[in-house]
């Protein structure tokens, strides 16, 4: 997570508009999801991957780490879908245990291969966003799309603290091992539990102190705030367009 | 000098203790500051500062006694503390505490959007704000990616956009390096061109004997003396009370003066270089 936040402040599709690359990956997620042959989501995962990788300058050996993490899953849940135990052998292949065979149907692995590509091509979309799309410009769409006020104001404030929160709980972490806090599993267990207090307790101090802070800025319970627009630009909108068309075609009809 | 009529602070036997403490943290504190004035507030950690600060923009309501900004009272009405907050900015110790929002641009707006200004004039104060104070060449970071100096830079830029009569520092320079202290004080500098009373917490001795017009010491929560920067540091009994040492340079002067290696004079230096200058 802290990675690909980090990846994101330096992609350079960063600064293009933000309404932009949000309705490119939700449409292209939503033909992904549709399509019942493979080719949809192939052209997709490979116009997001050449995006990201091509156009915002995320580095391959990064961006294929971060997908093989997402693809595990896929293809344990696949094999699922393929893979049958029966006492007759199906057409695709068959592997006799004992009285039984560990086979499959032809139907069911062109199905899981057609959904294998369609996870793929989904999960490509939102790195797409999330790799080129700095978090404060997501909730900037989030609030134009009228998002209740008090969802993206805790995102907000959540996205900040984390960062806090991770810093604080490292600091702890570092001087309880200075202290040999982690000699053995049970100080070990004590110092996480320590821990885990004391930054209950910091985190609540903050918050006190955040709200004097805020409220000395005429805080009155909602957080408006503006932000610095990056101009839709109407090529791109074209674009986004004919892909998004090109897409839905070959979701619909191939 | 000074119209005598006109304070932009006044503070009348204030006292303040927070909640389930018996000590009070304000005790009777009485003073007054003229508008446009450089003032230094000293005292050992907890000596209610930063809680005389808070009570000044209305954030900690006095037990009892009462403050007038700018010649009106404090009013504790939604209205009167909207008024009181325009007036009168802090910038808190810990910018950590004070800044909320990850993006600088949205952090920066959040104050000047709660005064109603329209949208137009927020966005030509904040890029105004951005390049006043060197933001520029970090202004795309996010929050958690900013120095310490970077993030004292943004609080300041905080509150400066909001335009306020007053400004209070809370030990700005506070756990920042050379470079960073440097450039908070120039920063403060151009405040004091623009008008702007400040207020400023710090335990540097030396740079705020050279800075400040007045020195206010506190003590336990208590005033224990007020007055011209000067006359508060030739007073060596008061600093002591006060936990404080006399500045470097008065010390110099007075041995100098001492040996009979320069005169006495009316004023003495205020600077390094000004004892240079009479050497």
């Amino acid at each position: 997570m802290i990675v690909i936040d980090r990846l994101c402040y330096q992609s350079g599709l960063r600064y293009v508009n933000a309404s932009e690359k949000f309705a490119y990956a939700v449409l292209s997620l939503v033909f992904c999801l549709v399509s019942r042959s493979v080719w949809a989501p192939l052209l997709i995962f490979s116009v997001s991957g050449i995006l990201t990788v091509g156009k915002g300058g995320i580095p391959l050996f990064r961006y294929i780490k971060l997908l093989l993490i997402p693809a595990g899953f896929i293809l344990i849940g696949t094999a699922a879908v393929i893979v049958n135990l029966s006492e007759v052998p199906l057409d695709a292949f068959a592997v006799p245990v004992g009285g039984w065979f560990i086979t499959g149907s032809r139907a069911s692995v062109f199905r899981g291969i057609v959904l294998c590509f369609r996870a793929l091509g989904a999960v490509s979309c939102l790195y797409f966003l999330s790799l080129n799309t700095t978090m404060t410009d997501i909730l900037g769409v989030l609030e134009k799309l009228h998002l209740p006020p008090l969802f993206t104001e805790l995102m907000m404030l959540i996205y900040r603290f984390i960062f806090l929160l991770l810093e604080t709980a490292s600091s702890i972490m570092i001087s309880q091992e200075s202290r040999l806090g982690g000699r053995n599993l049970r100080t070990g267990l004590r110092s996480f539990g320590q821990m885990a207090a004391s930054l209950l307790i910091l985190a609540l101090k903050k918050s006190g102190k955040l709200y004097d802070a805020m409220e000395s800025r005429c805080y009155d319970g909602r957080i408006r705030v503006l932000s610095r627009e990056n101009p839709p630009k109407p090529k791109e909108i074209l674009l986004i367009v004919l892909f998004e068309a090109a897409a839905a075609a070959a979701a619909l009809f191939l | 000098m000074v119209n005598e009529e006109k304070w932009m602070i006044e503070a009348e036997h204030v006292c303040y203790a927070y909640d389930g403490m018996e000590k009070k943290a304000l005790n009777d504190v009485t003073l007054k500051i003229a508008g446009g004035r450089k003032i230094a507030f000293m005292g050992e950690n907890g000596s209610g500062k930063s809680t005389f600060f808070l009570c000044l923009n209305g954030i900690s309501r006095p037990d009892s006694g009462r403050i007038l900004i700018d010649g009106s009272p404090v009013e504790y009405s939604r209205k009167g503390l909207l008024d009181v907050r325009r007036k009168v900015g802090i910038v808190f110790q810990e910018p950590d505490d004070q800044l909320f929002s990850a993006s600088v641009y949205q952090e920066i707006s959040f104050g000047i959007m709660n005064l109603g200004v329209d949208e137009q004039t927020v966005r030509r104060e904040v890029e105004q704000v951005i390049r006043e104070l060197g933001i520029t060449p970090f202004q795309e970071r996010p929050a958690h990616a900013l120095s310490g100096g970077q993030k004292k830079q943004v609080a300041i830029a905080d509150i400066l956009v909001m335009h306020p009569q007053i400004m209070i520092l809370d030990e700005p320079a506070a756990a920042l390096d050379v470079r960073h202290t440097k450039m908070v004080h120039e920063i403060i500098e151009g405040l004091t061109k623009k008008g702007i009373t400040i207020l400023m917490s710090t335990h540097d001795m030396d740079y705020a004997y050279e800075w400040a017009d007045e020195m206010v010491l506190m003590h336990d929560g208590q005033v224990i003396c007020q007055g011209r920067t000067e006359d508060v540091c030739e007073d060596e009994t008061v600093l002591r009370a006060a936990g404080l040492d006399q500045p470097a340079v008065l010390k110099l002067y007075g041995r100098l003066t001492g040996r009979g290696v320069i005169p006495r004079r009316e004023h003495p230096p205020r600077s390094l270089k000004e004892l240079e200058e009479m050497l």
